[in-house]
C-alpha cells in the first residue's frame, strides 16, 4: 500500500508542476486519497471527516493568525510609507555606488522578510527597491535576485514561519528558533556574497530606456512623506521581542503592528487605518491561509496509523542514517523543492516531513532542519513561488533567469544548514 | 501620422526640454513624493550640468543588434566590459518617427544615432570619472545634515537627464532627446496596444 500511497503523491506532485490544480487543492485532494487509502474510517476517531478534514483544517491555526498579523504589519509598513522610505533613504545615502545601494535594498528586503513573506514581502521591498537599484545601474535580473535573496535573509527570524515548524513539526517554538538562529548566517553570507559577486560579475548597467518618459503625465500619487527616523524602527519591533525578550510570537507581532501605528499615525486617524489595513491584510493572507488549511488537512492525513503503517518500510529503506549521507543526498535532492515538487516544505514537502517524523525515521528537528534548508532555497530560487514570478515581472526579466543566477547560492545556504542538521540531529 | 495622433504630437513638442527632464524624474522610483518644484530645480542642474560637460570620447566597444524595440531600448551601456549596444530598429524607428512627427529640422539625418553614443558616453565618463561627485555637488540634495555635518544625497535620474543635455549639446540637436523618447514611447505604445499590468497577477499561492 505504501508505494500505492508514493504513486498517489507522484500524481498530486504532476497536478501540481502541470497546474491542473492548484496546491492547496491539489493537497487536500492527496490527503483525503491517503486517508481512504491506509483504511481510514468515514466517521470516528482515525476518520476521514473528523480526523483529517476537522481536525486537520485547523492544526496550524495559530500560523495562520501569525500570517494575518504579518500581513496587517505589511499592509502598515506600506501604507505609512515606512518601507519607501527605508529604500528612499539608501538610494539617497549610496546612490552613486551600486553595490552600497543593492546591500541596503538587501537590508530592507530582509527586515521585511521578517515581518512578511511571498510576493507580499516582495512587493513591500520590490515596488520601490527594484526600479531604484535598476535606476542607480544594477542589472535587472541582479536587483531582482537581491531583493528575494534579501528576503531569504529574513526568513530565519520570519516568526510566522517559527510558528508553522513548530506546530506542523509538533516542536517547541525555542527548538525552532534555536535552529533559525543556526541557519541565520548562511543565508546572510550567502546573500551578502550574491550582491557583491553578482555586482562585480555583471557591473553596471544604464540604458536609454523608452519608458522613461510618457506622452502622458504620470498620475500623481498619493503624496507620502517620509517616515520619521524612529518609526523605521517599525519592522524590527517583533524580532527584538520575540528573539531577545523571549516575549510569544503572536504579541510580539502585535507589539510592531502598534509601534507601526502610533509612530506615523495621527491619533484622530488610529482607528480607520488600524482597519483599513487589517482588512487589506486578510486580502494579502489569503493565498498563504488557503494552503495552511490544506497542509494541516494533509499533515493529518500522513500521520494516520494506516498511513504511518504503510509508509514507515519504504521511508526506511531511502532515508540514509550516516551523517555524511544524510548530507549528500538532501543536498543533492534540492532541485526537488523547485517547481512545487515533492520536497516544497509549503505543499507535499510538509506532508513527506511529517512521514519521516510519524515514522520515527529522524528525530523532528533534523526534519526541522531539512525543511528549513529547503525553505531557504524554495523561498528564492523557485520560478514558480509568487515572490520570484512577481520580483522576476517586475524587473523586467524571467523568473528562470532569477533562479539560474540565485540557485547556486541558495544551494549553499541548503547545504550549509543540512551539514548543520546531520553535526547536531542525525 | 494618424488625425487622432496630431494632438498627441503636438502636445509633445509643446512640453519644454526642462518640462521632460521633470518628468523624467517624476517618474523615476524614490521621487514619487517629491515637490515638483524641487524636481524641477534639480532637473535644471543635472541640465546645466550636463550640457555644460566638456566633450568625452566614447571608450567603451560599440556594438549594433535588433531587439532593442521588443526591450523598450534604444541604446546601453554596461561596464563588465564597457560596451556600448546601439538598438538598429529603435534607431530606425526614430528616424521614422522625426521625419513622420516633422521635427527633421531638430533632429537632422543620423543624429539619433550619434546622441545614442554621446549619451552612453557619459554614463561611461560618469562611472568611472570624478565627474558623479561634481554632479552630486551640482545637485546641491543633502541625504543628511547633523549641524555642519551634511552629506550630498545622490538623485535618482539626474544622471539619465545630464546624459540626454550633453547629448543635445555636442550633437547640436535643437531639442533634447527626451522629446524624441517621449515620442518613441508614444509610438510603441500604440504599437502594442494598452501596456500590461504589472506582475501582481501573477498567480499566487504562497
Amino acid at each position: 500500500m505504501g508505494v500505492v500511497i508514493l504513486l498517489v503523491m507522484a500524481a498530486g506532485v504532476a497536478a501540481m508542476l502541470t497546474r491542473k490544480l492548484p496546491t492547496a487543492f491539489a493537497l487536500v485532494l492527496l490527503a483525503v486519497v491517503i486517508a481512504f487509502l491506509s483504511g481510514a474510517p468515514l466517521t470516528g476517531e482515525n476518520s476521514v471527516l473528523d480526523t483529517v478534514l476537522q481536525e486537520g483544517a485547523p492544526a496550524l491555526a495559530a500560523t495562520m493568525v501569525a500570517i494575518i498579523l504579518g500581513s496587517w504589519l505589511g499592509k502598515l509598513l506600506d501604507e505609512t510609507g515606512i518601507a519607501g522610505t527605508l529604500v528612499r533613504k539608501i538610494v539617497e545615502f549610496g546612490g552613486d555606488r551600486p553595490t552600497v545601494v543593492a546591500l541596503g535594498v538587501l537590508a530592507v528586503s530582509a527586515l521585511v522578510g521578517t515581518v512578511t513573506g511571498s510576493a507580499p514581502a516582495a512587493m513591500l521591498a520590490g515596488i520601490i527597491g527594484i526600479p531604484a537599484m535598476v535606476a542607480v545601474g544594477v542589472p535587472k535580473v541582479t536587483a531582482a535576485g537581491t531583493v528575494l535573496m534579501g528576503i531569504a535573509v529574513g526568513v530565519p527570524f520570519e516568526l510566522p514561519v517559527w510558528q508553522f515548524f513548530s506546530t506542523a513539526l509538533d516542536l517547541p517554538v525555542d527548538t525552532v528558533r534555536g535552529f533559525m538562529v543556526k541557519l541565520f548566517p548562511f543565508a546572510l553570507v550567502a546573500a551578502v556574497a550574491y550582491v557583491v559577486i553578482e555586482n562585480r560579475r555583471r557591473g553596471t548597467e544604464h540604458a536609454w530606456s523608452l519608458k522613461s518618459v510618457s506622452a502622458r503625465p504620470a498620475p500623481r500619487r498619493e503624496r507620502l512623506g517620509d517616515a520619521p527616523w524612529y518609526a523605521l524602527l517599525a519592522p524590527v519591533v517583533p524580532l527584538v521581542l520575540a528573539l531577545g525578550l523571549d516575549v510569544a510570537i503572536i504579541p510580539s507581532m502585535l507589539a510592531g503592528v502598534l509601534y507601526a501605528l502610533v509612530t506615523t499615525t495621527r491619533p484622530g486617524e488610529m482607528n480607520k487605518r488600524l482597519l483599513r489595513t487589517l482588512y487589506g491584510g486578510f486580502e494579502v493572507a489569503a493565498p498563504p491561509l488557503a494552503l495552511f488549511v490544506a497542509i494541516g488537512i494533509l499533515l493529518a492525513a500522513v500521520k494516520l496509523p494506516g498511513a504511518v503503517d504503510a509508509l514507515e518500510p519504504l521511508m526506511k529503506a531511502v532515508s540514509p542514517q550516516n551523517p555524511v549521507l544524510f548530507v549528500i543526498v538532501f543536498t543533492l535532492l534540492v532541485p526537488l523543492c523547485l517547481y512545487r515538487g515533492p520536497l516544497n516544505v509549503f505543499g507535499l514537502g510538509a506532508g513527506i516531513a511529517g512521514v519521516l517524523i510519524a515514522t520515527g525515521i529522524y528525530p523532528a528537528v533534523a526534519v526541522l532542519g531539512m525543511a528549513t534548508s529547503y525553505n531557504q532555497v524554495f523561498g528564492v530560487a523557485d520560478p514558480t513561488s509568487t515572490q520570484t514570478v512577481w520580483a522576476a515581472q517586475y524587473a523586467g526579466v524571467s523568473p528562470q533567469q532569477v533562479m539560474l543566477r540565485t540557485l547556486p547560492y541558495v544551494w549553499l545556504v541548503a547545504l550549509g544548514g543540512m551539514c548543520v542538521t546531520a553535526a547536531l540531529y542525525v | 501620422m494618424s488625425a487622432s495622433q496630431a494632438p498627441v504630437a503636438a502636445d509633445l513638442a509643446a512640453t519644454d526640454d526642462l518640462g521632460w527632464a521633470v518628468r523624467l524624474l517624476a517618474a523615476t522610483p524614490t521621487h514619487e513624493h517629491r515637490d515638483p518644484e524641487l524636481l524641477r530645480r534639480w532637473a535644471r542642474a543635472a541640465d546645466a550640468f550636463g550640457a555644460a560637460l566638456a566633450p568625452v570620447a566614447c571608450t567603451a566597444r560599440v556594438v549594433e543588434s535588433e531587439g532593442g524595440l521588443e526591450l523598450g531600448l534604444l541604446a546601453r551601456y554596461g561596464s563588465r566590459p564597457p560596451t556600448v549596444e546601439l538598438f538598429t530598429d529603435t534607431i530606425e524607428l526614430a528616424e521614422r518617427t522625426v521625419d513622420a512627427r516633422g521635427w527633421r529640422h531638430w533632429y537632422p539625418p543620423g543624429s539619433v544615432r550619434a546622441a545614442a553614443l554621446a549619451h552612453e558616453a557619459v554614463h561611461v565618463h560618469l562611472h568611472h570619472g570624478p565627474a558623479k561627485a561634481a554632479l552630486k555637488h551640482a545637485l546641491g540634495h543633502s541625504a543628511l545634515r547633523l549641524g555642519r555635518l551634511r552629506v550630498p544625497g545622490h538623485v535618482a535620474g539626474a544622471e539619465e537627464v545630464a546624459a540626454h543635455a550633453y547629448a543635445r549639446t555636442v550633437c547640436g540637436l535643437g531639442r533634447s532627446p527626451l522629446l524624441l523618447t517621449a515620442a518613441l514611447a508614444a509610438e510603441a505604445e500604440a504599437g502594442s496596444g494598452t501596456t500590461p499590468p504589472p506582475a501582481r497577477d501573477a498567480r499566487r499561492e504562497n
